[in-house]
């Protein structure tokens, strides 16, 4: 019998039994099971099976309100891009945006309305009884005292809230845990409104952030990484304005790491800082005076260097050097936010940077107001903590929340006051722990699946429409309100009744106004421009003086300042159910699925710490434990934690993971009306340790060609054709010989599919664009169905995604951190590479198109293609993440609604690495073919490329020499990584340009 | 008696309408066990649909041009001509009233389906594995909108379809080392 058995299981047998024992256990591969093929009733007219449509629509992760696309195949949402209509990302699309998808196909989702009962605990109720009984709650606690508690909602759903409200008697509280109350507390002491301006990065000339981490969480991260990058990058054609980005706060954030320099003002002085820069820029007249400068200077005259530089903990020269090169810029911007500005005097640290701005000219013209950010307008914490005290009183009747999940973020204080609260409804659609202490569960829809809109801002309405069916039976809150509030009608008729207003009056011929609302839904939106407004300097400023922070010990012994900071991937805790978040390292730490406490590694060696030791923090709220990381980039009289971690309920990869930082925060409201996030705070050893799941293998590049990084002036002068990081591997005089050998061996290896001109696929990936935030490894597993391992097989170092960050600390004369380079690692697609020859089945292999395939079905599982790969990007699946039930399970139901049906899923015991979209590059092929065309330059995007906010990474034919990534490949800042090794990799790296010459980087 | 209009659906792609003594005359089909194929829900005819109505492959299959997957008309699409054609009315079976009777009575049960909005299950004949990616807009694009009896076989002179071609990756590999087109791996493995 021939081919009786197939050669895997012919290899398993042989070592287990012998070549003479081998059993025939089934002739060839095994049967797939038979497959039913069920037609629709009526073929939907825009869904054609295998091709994909996609829909338009707004994410809500958070509040900045970016457009997506929703690809949508055969009915199921398999992957989020950003919509290019939409002035707010442009097309890009930051992390949590990607991981959107796990919101709407998340295994713990509540599926149908709950009613607590008798019991105590949650039983199934239908939708009409729920309603009804909200409508009999309603009804009784009216007069008593009806609060509807919302996230940052300036939206027609917010509307119709207020509007029914209104109606019954009742009020809105917006609440969001990062509220921005200091800024526009400080926006108001400093200019008379409490709005939130824009911010223009991309024409900043010189941009100084004090603790502001706009490519993180501040405000629209996606909107300011994109105009950031425009400033800062190192483009050839504005190689003379390359602006510096200098970062002022007491630890690096994701933003901190990709400044220029880093000054580490003492926590709470960073308003000194602003104004003493200020007083050098006025007195010195370092730039046009505004006009009514002769206000400022009383206000100023106390802060000259001399008297304030030892209070702020850096030399007067810094500081007027810095105040020179803002102001002599012509285009600087200075935002202030973050961790700089969540102290009890953060508000007037916000007022002293806007001065800042303005003695430098950039209010109305870099900051300029009007545009009314939706983000500020949510209540402020004294709201909340009002709120609180009333129901603490007993003065709440009746609560309802909806998209907020304030038990987590006010732990202690507020689940105490629920407590006393008559009844309390929940819309969200998860069990979070403010859900879990509810009586009554209306189950919203996703955003994904339901009709609405917001407006991030003036002049832009962002529309939202379900792209796809409900995945259960949970209801739009929106159709919920309207019924309460006895409209006819659903919400989706309401809302595009607003819609149909919206259309601009006097700008060409009026269209039909169903038209005009069809064709903005596909553009997702109606984008206008924001009007603006001129502002002037409030008439009193004499509470523009930022008071130094105490460092007084406390009554309980607390001697340490600890800086709670909101996590880049998991934020407030929204995004701690998502695997793909929770597997994402931490751009900075490189940690995953757990929280951390950083510490300077002096103070640790003070304590005896080494990291992974747990650290017990208790402040006079509340304590908890936190594994320490010791990192160079925090201050050494500082500890930070991030939020993110520590819920009591949620779902499965949230619960009771790590620590919640925001216990460790009062409730107190600070003078300005916030939340103060910064807290004095014991710090003791408990003995424990912990390993703790990074993926940084070493901090520090040593040289060893992965990053290259140049000074700009050195950059400045290299001209095309130059390549300074070239690396010839054969010595002059055997050049001639191994080329003609070379020449050989290729015209023997010109036959059959290799014969011919093909395309060679190639990325080129910009270092100076690179900020490190990851977009592109949320992209990469939602495209390519990456399973998520989960943290005990990150911490055997098993995770599986296809292309990870590495960082390097920059580090200045005195070793001290001034940001780091990012560099993404993926598959090089190596011409010469070390991974094909050492594969027994060729399984790995070289194609005509210059990829580096790996066909799963050949792989048996020798992982010598991994051992030989240099770069260590190849990934092994050491069990079956896909199996229905199984222990690593990834993707437990309905989360596996969210793979991509053109995307492999792979089994246990085969590679995988990153395909450069392999699955994209067919499409792109088959569809020119079908259109009798070649590919075009621009047809083809791979994940990664298309949701980079800074437009980091480019693909493209390296053989078409008027493609952009041929060119960029021909830049002489380009490289290779570990060049020596001649593996000829397919991905040419731009280096990194530094603005002022660092001395060494590792 | 009530006279049942039969409607010859469209045709397309230039097919001359024959006359009824000059079409190809699928059989009665008196025993399906002898059938090769798997045992449908509904015994749909091919050799009736395909062959004698010259029904194009792409007026039910209608993303196959278009799309990797060539679809699987809607119980719409079957409904168009079904609503009105009870079956059981084509020459050399009008006089048989038992094979008319066995015919009408699977139109019924396609009649029942869309009445009871209960699609019919049908049994997959052609599949490949996971781990292949086959692109039938290609394929088409190649062999012309009349290749699909390349590799589905005769499948107009077919009462119950069966499948023809091994479906092995040789088979495949023959015709297109056969054709002189790509047989490198990464197009049809990712």
């Amino acid at each position: 019998m021939t081919d009786s058995i197939d050669r895997r299981r012919f290899l398993k047998v042989l070592g287990v039994t012998g070549a003479g024992a081998a059993t025939v256990s089934a002739c060839g591969i095994g049967p797939e099971p038979t497959e039913r093929l069920i037609p629709y009733l009526v073929q939907p007219e825009d869904q054609i099976p295998g091709t994909a449509t996609y829909y338009a629509t707004t994410c809500r992760e958070c509040a900045a309100g970016c457009g997506v696309q929703v690809r949508v195949r055969e009915g199921r949402a398999v992957k989020l891009e950003g919509n290019p209509d939409s002035p707010i990302n442009r097309g890009r699309l930051c992390s949590r945006g990607q991981a959107a998808l796990q919101g709407l196909y998340n295994p713990d989702r509540v599926p149908h309305p709950m009613v607590r009962n008798a019991g105590g605990t949650f039983e199934a109720i239908d939708w009409d009884g729920a309603i009804q009984r909200l409508r009999a709650k309603v009804a009784e606690a009216r007069g008593k005292g009806i609060v509807f508690v919302t996230g940052a909602e300036v939206s027609s759903f917010g509307d119709l809230v207020d509007e029914w409200l209104k109606q019954i008697g009742g009020r809105r509280l917006s609440y969001e845990p990062f509220g921005f109350d200091a800024l526009r507390a400080g926006n108001r002491l400093a200019f008379g409104t409490a709005s939130l301006p824009s911010y223009d990065f991309a024409n900043a000339k010189y941009v100084l952030s004090f603790g502001a981490d706009f490519l993180d969480t501040w405000l629209s991260p996606v909107e300011f990484q994109n105009g950031f990058t425009q400033a800062h990058a190192f483009d050839g054609a504005r190689s003379a304005s390359m602006a510096k980005f200098v970062y002022v706060g007491p630890r690096l954030s994701l933003t901190g790491m990709n400044a220029d320099e880093w000054v580490a003002a003492r926590p709470g002085t960073e308003g000194t800082l602003a104004l003493a820069m200020a007083q050098v820029i006025v007195s010195r007249h370092l730039a046009r005076q505004p006009a009514d400068a002769s206000r400022l200077v009383g206000l100023l005259s106390g802060y000259a260097p001399s008297a304030v530089a030892d209070a702020i903990g850096i030399e007067q020269d810094v500081i007027v050097r810095l105040a020179r090169e803002f102001a002599s810029s012509g285009g600087g911007l200075a935002v202030a936010g973050g961790m700089a500005t969540q102290y009890a005097n953060g508000a007037a640290i916000v007022a002293a940077v806007n001065i800042l701005n303005y003695v430098a000219g950039s209010v109305g013209s870099l900051v300029t107001f009007g545009a009314d950010m939706a983000v500020g307008s949510a209540g402020t914490f004294a709201d909340a903590e009002a709120l609180r005290a009333d129901m603490a009183a007993g003065r709440v009747a009746l609560l309802l929340v909806h998209g907020a999940n304030p038990a987590h973020s006010l732990p202690g204080a507020f689940q105490q006051a629920l407590g006393k609260v008559a009844y309390k409804v929940s819309f969200s659609s998860y069990m979070d722990e403010t859900t879990a202490a509810c009586d009554l569960v209306l189950p919203d829809h996703h955003p994904l699946e339901q009709w609405g809109d917001s407006r991030p801002r003036a002049g832009v309405t962002a529309f939202q429409q379900p792209v796809v069916q409900p995945v259960f039976d949970t209801r739009q809150t929106s159709d919920v309100v309207l019924q309460l509030a006895g409209h006819s009608g659903t919400f989706k008729d309401y809302v595009q009744g607003k819609w149909r207003g919206l259309q601009p009056r006097g700008r060409g011929p009026a269209v039909a106004a169903d038209k005009f609302v069809f064709d903005a839904l596909a553009k997702g939106g109606v984008y206008g421009e924001a009007p603006t407004r001129a502002v002037r300097l409030a008439n009193d400023l004499s509470a523009i003086v930022p008071p130094l922070l105490s460092e007084e010990r406390g009554s309980g012994g607390e001697d340490q300042t600890v800086v709670v900071f909101p996590h880049p991937v998991l934020h407030d805790g929204r995004g701690a159910n998502k695997p793909w978040l929770q597997e994402l390292p931490d751009p900075v730490s490189k940690i995953a699925w757990h929280s951390w406490v950083e510490v300077h590694p002096d103070t640790a060696a003070k304590w005896g710490l080494a990291t992974g030791d747990f650290l017990a923090l208790k402040s006079p709220f509340g304590r908890q434990e936190f594994p320490a990381w010791l990192t160079r980039s925090i201050r050494p009289d500082v500890l930070a934690v991030p939020t993110g971690q520590g819920h009591t309920a949620y779902g499965r990869y949230a619960q009771d993971r790590s620590a919640n930082a925001f216990e460790l925060l009062g409730v107190q409201v600070n003078g300005y009306g916030g939340r103060t996030f910064v807290v004095r705070a014991s710090a003791t050893k408990t003995g424990a340790h912990r390993q703790i799941v990074t993926t940084e293998g070493s901090p520090r590049e040593r040289g060893r060609g992965t990053v290259e990084v140049l000074g700009i002036a050195r950059a400045q002068s290299l001209r095309p054709g130059q390549a300074p990081f070239h690396h010839e591997e054969t010595p002059e005089y055997a050049s001639a010989a191994v080329e003609w050998w070379a020449e050989r061996q290729h015209e023997k290896a010109e036959i059959g599919d290799y014969k011919g001109e093909q395309p060679r696929w190639g990325l080129a990936i910009d270092l100076a664009k690179c900020t490190g935030c990851a977009a592109c490894v949320t992209a990469c597993y939602a495209e390519n169905n990456i399973a998520t391992v989960g943290e005990d097989l990150m911490e055997r170092g098993r995770e599986m995604s296809w292309l990870r960050l590495e960082r390097y600390w920059l580090t200045d004369a005195q070793g001290e951190p001034q940001g780091a380079v990012n560099s993404p690692m993926l598959c090089q697609q190596c011409g010469n590479a070390p991974c094909e020859p050492v594969c027994p089945v060729y399984a790995a292999y070289h194609t005509p198109d210059g990829l580096n395939g790996q066909v799963y079905n050949r792989c048996v599982g020798t992982r010598y293609c991994s051992n030989n790969c240099p770069y260590k990007v190849r990934y092994f699946n050491w069990y079956n993440y896909a199996e229905r039930g199984g222990k690593y399970e990834a993707f437990p139901e309905p989360l596996s609604m969210l793979l991509n049906p053109d995307v492999t899923v792979r089994e246990k015991g085969v590679m995988e690495k990153c395909t450069f979209c392999v699955q994209r590059i067919r499409g792109a092929q088959n569809q020119a073919r079908l259109e009798d065309r070649g590919v075009r330059d621009g047809d083809i995007v791979t994940a990664c490329q298309q949701t980079c906010p800074s437009d980091a990474i480019v693909f493209g034919d390296l053989n078409d020499r008027r493609s952009r990534v041929s060119q960029l490949a021909g830049n002489p800042r380009g490289y290779h990584v570990l060049a020596g090794l001649n593996t000829k990799p397919a991905i040419t790296y731009l280096a990194r340009v530094v603005a002022q010459d660092t001395p060494s980087h590792g | 008696m009530v006279l049942i209009l039969a409607l010859p659906p469209a045709v397309v792609y230039g097919q001359q309408a024959t006359t009824a003594s000059q079409r190809y005359q699928a059989p009665i089909v008196k025993d399906s066990g002898d059938l090769k194929g798997p045992r449908q829900p509904i015994f749909f005819r091919h050799d009736i649909h395909a062959g004698e109505y010259k029904v194009p492959c792409m007026y039910c299959h209608y993303s196959a041009a278009v799309s990797t997957e060539p679809g699987i008309p809607s119980l719409q699409t079957c409904m168009g001509c079904h609503l009105y054609v009870a079956g059981g009315s084509r020459t050399g079976v009008k006089s048989d009233t038992a094979a008319v009777r066995a015919e009408r009575a699977q139109v019924q049960l396609l009649r029942t389906s869309a009445r009871d909005r209960k699609p019919p299950e049908w049994t997959r004949i052609h599949a490949v594995p996971g781990f292949v990616h086959f692109p039938h807009m290609r394929h088409i694009k190649a062999l012309g909108t009349n290749g699909c009896a390349n590799c589905h076989g005769d499948v107009q002179n077919m009462a119950q379809v069966y499948q023809v071609s091994s479906l092995t990756m040789g088979w495949c590999v023959r015709c297109h080392v056969q054709r002189k087109v790509s047989r490198d791996c990464s197009v049809c493995h990712y």
